[in-house]
């Protein structure tokens, strides 16, 4: 544990001094804190339109960095030759893997939390008021998007056991947005298609896939049901936050295995 | 002797467009413990490639390979190993004492003993008043003088040092000789893949050449680099007596009277000292010429490398 630990720290430490990142996250800051003055454009000014606005932002920068920091992590490791120190040390193959997949979620969990910060501050600036009513749906929202990016690095960790770092840029960003507009019409052919070939394609398109729509409450953050927490948002908060776990599980589970046997 | 390192027809082959290329073919060493081995070769010899087999970072194809008397991949063996790749690259945001604190953790070693090894390693390899300055801020001596401080931290009995001694100056250079010549005296056994030669000649005690995967000579240094020659001068030595110095291998030459007699050391000295002063010359010196190990390497690699065409030829 000590090990995954050590090098989960390392990782993280070089995550947030890689300037291509922190040029990502600058970007994404900015944006979020000229967006509420931006609302001014809008026809109604609604309050909605605001949040789902500055959601968007920070879920697309948010994305971006998840998949520029995982694509590297392990290539890096190999160019620079650092993974045969580590390697040569008792640690094992999945514990660097493991080490290098939590540091790169520490990294964005921390990234999310200031782009979440700088947008409540922005957005109580804005609105002129300290109301948790409107500040706790940021929150949530940004909660399940850590969980959201967490599955979208492991996509990417899956894929950097074998494919370039180019290639994977491609290939995780294709599954995002595939699993992002498609898999929920892909989960609703699976259940009402009429022919059943279709239907079995169609289910086994979605479950192969992570959903990342299912991890995406900014809408509901947006509407006014979604300025209370009740118990039946708990709930899917829950079961989201437990879809991804197992969908990250899933897939460290196939990238050690072909990590495992893989040439470095 | 116990044996440290011990290969049994390892092998590693890739796979290329055109087929497949043993890089590694059917290697059999055996390296015995509290020694210095040196691993040569050419580039693109299969160095790197036999020592990523044996520190269990690359898989072999086929054969087998045992350090410290279990087999290659035993984690436990990792506790008591050490590596010090070419060209070695590390955290460039941490300082020196943050890397040795980094790796110390790999091997579990506590905070109290992670901050006593690392601060008598930096003084150990003179970086003691640089463990706090990043690595981007160190030079290339220092990062490889780091890089053996931590390959040190787990007092390990053995090291696999890959060119240690690579692009440094000549000041860092000898530093790092030193380093590794206090390791063996302090019953390390330290395999190291080189391509300076004279550093080799100097503290291996035996070596191995390796040309396109296969061993091309190994053993002892003293016993490799034997059948130096010997060159004797002397003068006053007349016409007609220098005809009898002139036997199988012996090269003689007239430098306006000085007399130059090459030979083999095989042909001792004291038969051409005798002739020459019962001719009545004067011997001026006795030069005895030590085979060097560049000779070697040159003449092991060139004889191989011609073998091979001969073999594609046919």
């Amino acid at each position: 544990m000590s090990q995954i630990l050590a090098i989960a720290s390392t990782t993280l430490g070089e995550a947030i001094r890689r300037r291509v990142l922190l040029i990502i996250l600058m970007v994404g800051l900015a944006f979020l804190i000229i967006s509420p003055s931006l609302n001014q454009l809008t026809p109604r000014g609604e309050r909605m339109v605001l949040i789902q606005m500055t959601l968007g932002i920070l879920k697309i920068t948010s994305a971006i960095l998840a998949v520029t920091l995982t694509v590297y992590l392990l290539p890096n490791e190999v160019e620079r030759r650092t993974i045969y120190t580590i390697l040569s040390k008792p640690v094992q193959r999945y514990q660097f893997l493991l080490g290098k997949f939590f540091g790169s979620v520490g990294a964005l969990t921390l990234m999310i939390g200031m782009m979440t910060l700088v947008l409540l501050v922005a957005f109580v600036i804005q609105q002129q008021t300290f109301d948790m009513k409107d500040l706790g749906p940021i929150i949530r929202s940004s909660i399940m998007l850590v969980f959201q990016m967490s599955l979208l690095a492991a996509v990417a960790m899956f894929f950097s056991t074998f494919v370039t770092p180019v290639v994977n840029f491609f290939l995780t960003g294709l599954v995002f947005v595939f699993g992002t507009l498609l898999n929920p019409l892909f989960e609703a052919l699976g259940e009402r298609g009429n022919q059943p070939a279709m239907q079995v394609i169609t289910k086994i398109a979605h479950y192969a896939v992570p959903n990342f729509s299912t991890l995406d409450i900014s809408t509901n953050a947006a509407s006014e049901a979604g300025t209370r927490i009740g118990g039946s948002e708990l709930v899917y908060m829950t079961q989201g936050m437990l879809y991804a776990l197992a969908y990250i599980g899933i897939l460290l589970i196939l990238s050690v295995l072909v990590f495992d046997r893989k040439e470095v | 002797m116990p044996t440290a390192i011990k290969t049994e027809n390892l092998t590693k082959t890739y796979r290329t467009r055109s087929g497949s290329v043993n890089v590694v073919d059917n290697l059999n060493i055996e390296v015995e413990e509290g020694e210095i081995y040196g691993f040569l070769g050419p580039n693109g010899a299969g160095k790197t490639s036999t020592i990523k087999m044996l520190l269990g970072i690359s898989y072999p194809s086929s054969g087998q390979a045992w350090l410290l008397g279990k087999e290659v991949g035993d984690m436990e063996i990792h506790r008591k190993i050490s590596y010090l790749p070419e060209k070695p690259y590390y955290y460039e945001h941490m300082t020196g004492m943050e890397i040795l604190n980094f790796y110390a953790k790999l091997f579990n070693i506590g905070p109290a003993e992670r901050a006593a090894k690392a601060t008598a390693l930096l003084e150990k390899v003179n970086l003691a008043s640089d463990g706090a300055k990043t690595i981007s801020q160190y030079s290339k001596g220092m990062q490889q003088r780091i890089g053996l401080a931590q390959s040190l931290l787990n007092d390990p009995v053995l090291l696999f040092l890959d060119e240690p001694t690579a692009g440094l100056d000549p000041i860092a250079h000898v530093e790092i000789r030193d380093l590794i010549l206090q390791m063996r005296d302090e019953g390390k056994t330290v395999f190291i893949s080189s391509h300076e030669l004279s550093d080799v000649e100097r503290i291996c005690d035996r070596v191995a050449i390796l040309n396109k995967g296969k061993v091309e000579q190994q053993g002892k240094l003293d016993d490799l680099l034997k059948g130096g020659r010997i060159e004797i001068q002397a003068e006053g030595v007349p016409d007609g007596a220098v005809d009898s110095l002139r036997t199988d291998g012996v090269i003689v030459s007239n430098h306006g009277g000085r007399l130059i007699i090459d030979a083999p050391d095989s042909a001792g000295s004291d038969g051409f000292l005798d002739a020459i002063r019962t001719a009545g010359g004067r011997v001026i010196s006795v030069i005895p010429r030590r085979k060097r190990l560049e000779d070697l390497f040159v003449e092991t690699v060139t004889r191989a490398t011609e073998r091979i065409k001969r073999e594609d030829a046919r």
